[in-house]
């Protein structure tokens, strides 16, 4: 299938639609929150808590014994949960550090997960088939009513920002202040915190547990780089998430063999790159050419100066001197002697130049700023 | 040998592999790293899979190994950047390299008999279906020829270096006054985990090293403050789960390498709860004495301020100083029992002994100063840090 013939379809295929629809929604709610969660530095408890879910998966289907996808999800949100609050235990009551609690709760969860899924495995119950998708992600399985559920998260979610905008805005730049004001923190902060589970949760299906950290995590880093501003990044972020969504998912339908989850990964990431390169403000082009730009007015004015010293002590500032006497100069190229020239500093008539009146003036400000 | 002694052999030749570096990662708060390494080999290994077609080969693992470097190299190159922090910059390399493996995975799936699955997951129940066969004569599994000499490394690289990497753990600063570059020996460390993470993974698949990397280290970090006993301990907790592990997975015919961890995972939370002086019972037992102190502090320091009687009967202070009536008992008994107050008629008074402590207390509190305190360190909990 091709890239345009995707697109025709996108409006005509029930699947294709369905699972487009999912990916955009997904990556917007994902990229909204994440920004909560790179903000508060706390990017990879999206990875800890992916996996923390999937004991929850399991046991859920274990009790009920139906693959109905809402109970396993609460089950995920459950288990998500605890681990979230264990590993804050952890960091607040031990001397063990953030990252050490983050590694636990990852591989022991999901390594408690893993046993419940293999034992699953070999009962004796037909419906267990499938369980793995959570593993991995499979877009393709997306119905219409896990979209429905996703935008309804997605509407409260927006709802929850919306009311509660200047307590999560202060809490994320300024905590104890928030306390000093009065605020509640704890409950900012646990709901905060509960709605990037929720999020997460509602991703595994998608993209799966090991890539659902990239997808919280890769619209925010770059919506981070175009903006200072809470709300601007917030949008940014969501449509960066939605956009990598709608590509992702156009890019692997329109190959054989792609699963979805990691090319929406890898379109994120792109989007990472270009805003780490070419972000004006922040990114590394730009720096760099700022760099050199600073450098060479450097250069620029050190040559400056040095003329200076040497018209200094003539009656006549204007008097010309050999280029070759620039020659001993670190700072001097034929370049800068051609900028001086454009700025109207200098003269040059032959092997000779000259410092202008505006020259002079330009040097003998140089330094008395 | 059997197959059954064989793979608790390799298990455990695992775990001890793998609590020797995880030692020095939960120490310098790296542990993520392990995560990220774990699975960002992955497109090292599908490519070296697609080369060499066998999981055990020497170009395998040095491919993989390479990919782990570059991911700790980009990870620090995105860091220094400044665009990101450093956790985020984890967060977005490991799972790009993953993607870029999945999708290798799936465009060769002809090719390559190589499931996400059994790389995430790993099975360690095939692994001594692997022989090594030297000049035509079984000399036992690969797996464990593999993990076995990436242990013999692992070890000798511990004993003869351990003075820098615990010089260079601690105080990196110190370290490279004294001429060892921490530089090199953080290159080292993460060589080191990364040759292992790629020799353990199909045997106990990427995210379960991880478990095996940080558990015991961390639960050994929560018993010990010393770096040898730690080491020690962690090779104990890593060898004992993986042995109980297996014999679980047996009983309950389940993943050997879930098991593993979910026995790890009961270790850490016993150490968790029950450690003597860092474990949490002993941590909140410790919080609540202090706040118990604290309170009898202010309870002393009020009733220094208050001659009068009335402010100093019983029901009053219950209401003025707004406690629980628990929480005042408490207080009235611990200051009764350490004679430091005197009850006639509900009123109560400061004895002698109380003044002189209050006064005390007063002092460091106003002063900030710990050689106020040190007399009072023998006879008072509060002050023992």
């Amino acid at each position: 299938m091709e890239l345009s013939e995707y697109f025709t379809l996108v409006f005509t295929d029930y699947t294709l639609r369905t699972i487009t629809l999912g990916t955009a929604i997904l990556g917007a709610i994902c990229g909204m929150l994440g920004s909560f969660a790179v903000l508060r530095k706390q990017s990879l408890l999206g990875d800890a808590i992916s996996h923390a879910a999937l004991p929850g998966i399991a046991l859920a289907f274990l009790i009920t014994g139906t693959k109905d996808t809402n109970l396993l999800l609460i089950g995920a949100l459950v288990s998500g949960l605890i681990g979230t609050f264990w590993i804050r235990g952890m960091i607040t009551k031990t001397h063990l550090k953030s990252d050490t609690a983050l590694g636990l709760i990852l591989s022991l969860f999901f390594g408690f997960g893993m046993l419940l899924l293999t034992f699953i495995q070999k009962q004796p119950n037909a419906n267990q088939a499938g369980l793995d998708k959570y593993l991995f992600g499979q877009a393709a399985t997306l119905v219409q009513k896990d979209v429905t559920l996703m935008a309804i998260v997605t509407g409260v979610c927006l709802v929850i920002v919306l009311l509660f905008w200047k307590e999560f805005k202060i809490l994320l730049f300024d905590a104890d202040y928030t306390k000093t004001l009065g605020f509640n923190t704890r409950f900012i902060d646990v709901l905060i915190t509960f709605f990037i589970v929720l999020a997460i949760v509602l991703g595994l299906q998608t993209v799966g547990v090991v890539l659902m950290s990239a997808m919280l995590l890769a619209p925010a880093a770059a919506a981070r780089q175009w903006t200072n501003k809470l709300s601007i990044m917030l949008i940014l972020a969501a449509l960066f998430g939605a956009f990598a969504g709608v590509f992702g998912t156009a890019i692997s339908a329109s190959e054989n063999n792609l699963s979805t989850g990691p090319v929406i990964v890898l379109v994120a990431a792109v989007f990472v790159l270009v805003s780490f390169v070419f972000s004006p403000q922040r990114g590394i082009l730009f720096k760099q050419i700022r760099f050199w730009k600073n450098r060479r007015d450097l250069q620029l004015q050190k040559t400056l100066q040095f003329m200076f010293d040497i018209v200094r002590d003539h009656p006549d500032i204007s008097h010309p001197h050999a280029i070759k006497i620039l020659n001993n100069f670190q700072g001097y190229t034929k370049g800068t002697l051609k900028k001086m020239e454009e700025k109207n500093w200098v003269q040059v008539k032959g092997v000779q130049w000259s410092l202008t009146q505006e020259g002079y003036h330009a040097a003998e400000n140089l330094y008395k700023q | 040998m059997g197959a059954q002694l064989e793979i608790q052999l390799i298990a455990a030749v695992v775990a001890i592999a793998c609590a020797i570096p995880g030692v020095f990662l939960v120490l310098r708060k790296m542990s993520l790293i392990s995560d990220a390494i774990s699975h960002s080999i992955l497109p090292g290994i599908v490519i070296g899979f697609l080369i060499t077609h066998d999981l055990n080969s020497p170009l395998l693992i040095l491919l993989a190994t390479i990919t782990g470097v570059i991911t700790v190299v980009l990870v620090e190159a995105i860091q220094k950047t400044g665009l990101v922090k450093e956790d985020t910059a984890i967060g977005l390399v490991f799972p790009a390299l993953f993607s870029i493996g999945v999708i290798l995975i799936a465009k060769n799936a002809n090719d390559v008999h190589l499931d996400v699955d059994a790389v995430l997951l790993g099975e360690l129940a095939f692994a001594p279906f692997d022989r090594l066969l030297i000049a035509g004569a079984d000399v036992g599994p690969k797996s464990l020829w593999v993990m076995g000499s990436i242990l013999l490394v692992a070890i000798g690289l511990l004993f003869a270096f351990f003075k820098e990497l615990k010089v260079s753990t601690f105080d990196a600063g110190l370290s490279s006054a004294l001429g060892f570059s921490p530089v090199v020996m953080h290159y080292g460390l993460m060589s080191i985990s990364s040759v292992t993470v790629v020799g353990a993974f199909d045997a106990v698949g990427a995210v379960l090293v991880v478990a095996l990397m940080i558990a015991p280290a961390a639960s050994a970090y929560l018993l010990t403050s010393d770096l040898k006993k730690m080491l020690v301990l962690s090779v104990i907790f890593g060898v004992s789960s993986a042995v109980a592990g297996y014999w679980m997975a047996h009983i309950l015919d389940a993943s050997i390498s879930g098991s593993m961890t979910t026995i790890l995972g009961l270790v850490f939370l016993m150490v968790y709860l029950f450690a003597p002086s860092k474990g949490i019972i002993a941590v909140m037992y410790r919080q609540r004495q202090q706040r118990t102190e604290v309170s009898l502090l202010t309870f002393l320091l009020h009733l220094n301020n208050h001659t009068e009687e009335s402010e100093r009967h019983i029901n009053h202070l219950n209401e003025h100083i707004n406690w629980q009536r628990v929480r005042s008992r408490t207080v009235l008994e611990l200051a009764q029992k350490n004679n430091m107050i005197s009850i006639a008629d509900n009123i109560v008074t400061l004895t002698k002994k109380g003044k002189e402590f209050t006064e005390l207390a007063l002092e460091y509190i106003v002063t900030n100063k710990d050689e106020k305190i040190e007399p009072m360190k023998d006879d008072f909990f509060l002050f023992r840090g």
